[in-house]
């Protein structure tokens, strides 16, 4: 039952660390308007289902939502020129607003209500138990062949270069601050989705489910990219889906056998932040001990 | 093909006005290949900054094969022009392969959701073949394995793979060692010919800025102060050119010397001009 209910989490918030995957590897735009994309995506969706939407449609509309927002973000930073990390935490706090407008409350319920997993997994006839496991495995394995594919074409290779050299893509005649935009609203589309997702297989949304949205989608990102030092799209890809599943298993184990340890559940960003932080400081780190040896 | 009217640049540095440019005029046929050269701060690449659209001009006009682009963006222009940095690594995506430089480049502009390599593998194989740098063979490595020399070519090559009307060269074997800076300048000469690219070429060399080209552009405090046809160039020295600096006001042998870049110059210098001119004005 852990690992299984660890999968699924682990393969609905994979949709979120390729998302942030694409804005902060990618395009190398650190991007905190996911912390408001996310909840954005679950209060869309959940809306739309108790208005009687069906939740495919739902899904549809919380990812346009996504795109949305994220072009929002990408316009403030290019257009207006603010800095990037600003630029995430303006959208951030103006959909924190919007979402309580939107739920009309801070916490929509949505237990009984149809779920796009249930919909998905009693369409391909799985075996009970195993119905949320296979949707949300289909929906991440859908989102990581899109992406793959769209990274190779013209405009998404165009898109990775943004990330290295904005300088040369200009003087290859496409404008960088588009680029940005766009990769920036499909970053945040694939956050609200998974936003989506992960209120119809909680049951709810709710208005601070979005905090550390970031943070968490980086330590999938960063433990993905220690176990497999990926090289090329598709390994990537496939870490970043691979550490999401590594996180959420580790958190799971940590709720069950932490307290032993004297953890408790409200301890879990204060150690995802540390685990991040570690990950990002190890290079200067390694580099400071080689330097004191030598 | 390339007319530059009038252009003035100015520069706010704190409470001083600095004039990179100061009506300067400048009117290349199509084809035509010109070296400019001058000292630092002579406004040689304020002067490719403004024809390519990195800064705009104060006052005066751009024009390119038949269209006034003095208000074009950069992103624009660069469906006309080609340009090559000083730097290696500001022409290319380091960890893209060098295939997907290329493609990136022949696509110039048109950035839609085919596939980015696709069907174009052949001919780009055949191009980066020519450069003769066993490149063919490395098509899947990311660019961030080349060498400077290997990286520099690769950035000529997709510059002038569009055929662009212009290619605005800033000092592109600058950085090389030698027998690199002399490789990628035989490529650069070589497919400017080929494809009768109009070219602007700054370097610091006065020994490249003579050998390359049929005109010779000499810039001093933002100003063209000599703007010699193939017909005067031809028989221009390295030691005529100094002459000519010093005459023009550049008569400080320190700054002379300042401009040279010390590695690579002198030992080109020295077997081409002997113990002529500049090598002597060097050991003094």
């Amino acid at each position: 039952m852990l690992f299984l209910h660890a999968a699924e989490q682990g393969l609905i918030y994979g949709l979120t660390a390729l998302g942030v995957y694409l804005a902060f590897r990618v395009l190398a735009f650190p991007d905190l308007s996911v912390d408001g994309t996310f909840p954005l995506g679950a209060a869309v969706a959940g809306t739309l289902v108790l208005r009687g939407l069906s939740p495919h449609l739902a899904l549809l509309g919380a990812l346009g939502a996504g795109l949305v927002a994220g072009a929002f973000t990408g316009l403030l930073a290019t257009r207006l020129r603010i800095p990037g990390l600003l630029a995430g935490v303006l959208t951030m706090i103006m959909l924190y607003s919007l979402n309580l407008r939107l739920m009309g409350r801070p916490n929509l319920p949505l237990l009984g209500r149809p779920s796009a997993l249930v919909g998905l997994a009693r369409a391909l006839a799985i075996p009970r138990g195993y119905e949320a496991l296979a949707a949300s495995g289909i929906f991440a394995l859908a989102a990581l062949g899109l992406l793959l594919l769209f990274l190779h074409t013209e405009l998404g290779g165009a898109l990775r270069a943004v990330g290295q050299n904005p300088e040369m893509v200009r003087a290859l005649g496409t404008n960088p601050e588009n680029l940005v935009v766009l990769g920036v609203a499909l970053a945040n589309g694939l956050v609200a989705l998974s936003g989506a997702l992960a209120s119809q297989y909680s049951g709810f949304a709710d208005v601070g489910m979005g905090i550390g949205t970031l943070v968490a989608g980086l330590a999938s990102v960063l433990v993905g990219e220690m176990l497999l030092r990926p090289r090329g799209i598709l390994p990537h890809l496939v870490a970043v889906l691979l550490g999401s599943l590594v996180y959420r298993l580790a958190i799971a184990l940590a709720l069950r056998y932490g307290a032993a340890l004297g953890f408790t559940a409200s301890d879990l960003r204060l150690v995802t932040a540390l685990v991040v932080l570690g990950a990002l400081a190890a290079p200067v780190l390694r580099t400071a001990v080689r330097g004191g040896e030598a | 093909m390339l007319e530059v009217v009038g252009v003035t640049k100015t520069f706010a540095l704190g409470a001083e006005r600095v004039v990179a440019l100061e009506d300067v005029n400048l009117a290349l046929g199509e084809g035509e290949v010109a070296t400019v050269i001058g000292s630092n701060g002579a406004g040689k690449t304020t002067l490719l900054n403004v024809i390519a659209g990195t800064c705009r001009p104060d006052r005066g006009r751009i024009k390119l094969a038949g269209q006034d682009i003095t208000r074009w963006p950069v992103h624009k222009r660069a469906s006309l022009i080609g340009r090559v940095y000083q730097d290696p690594l500001r022409g290319t995506a380091a960890q893209m392969t060098v295939l997907e430089n290329l493609a990136l480049a022949s696509r110039k502009g048109r950035r839609g959701l085919g596939p980015l390599v696709g069907r174009r593998r052949l001919a780009l194989r055949e191009a980066v073949a020519q450069l003769g740098m066993g490149l063919e063979k490395r098509l899947a490595e990311r660019v961030a394995h080349l060498s400077g020399g290997e990286r520099q070519a690769l950035t000529v090559l997709m510059a002038t793979l569009t055929r662009p009307k212009l290619l605005l060269l800033d000092e592109h074997t600058a950085a090389l060692d030698p027998a690199n800076a002399e490789r990628v300048l035989k490529i650069t000469e070589d497919l400017v010919r080929e494809n009768r690219i109009t070219t602007v070429m700054v370097t610091h060399r006065m020994d490249q800025a003579l050998a390359v080209g049929e005109r010779l552009v000499m810039m001093h405090k933002g100003r063209v102060l000599l703007d010699l046809g193939y017909e005067a160039k031809r028989g221009l020295r390295v030691e005529d050119l100094v002459a000519l600096f010093r005459k023009v006001g550049v008569a400080d042998d320190a700054l002379l010397l300042a401009e040279l870049p010390g590695n690579g110059w002198a030992a080109s210098a020295a077997a081409k001009e002997g113990s002529h001119g500049l090598v002597q004005i060097r050991a003094a």
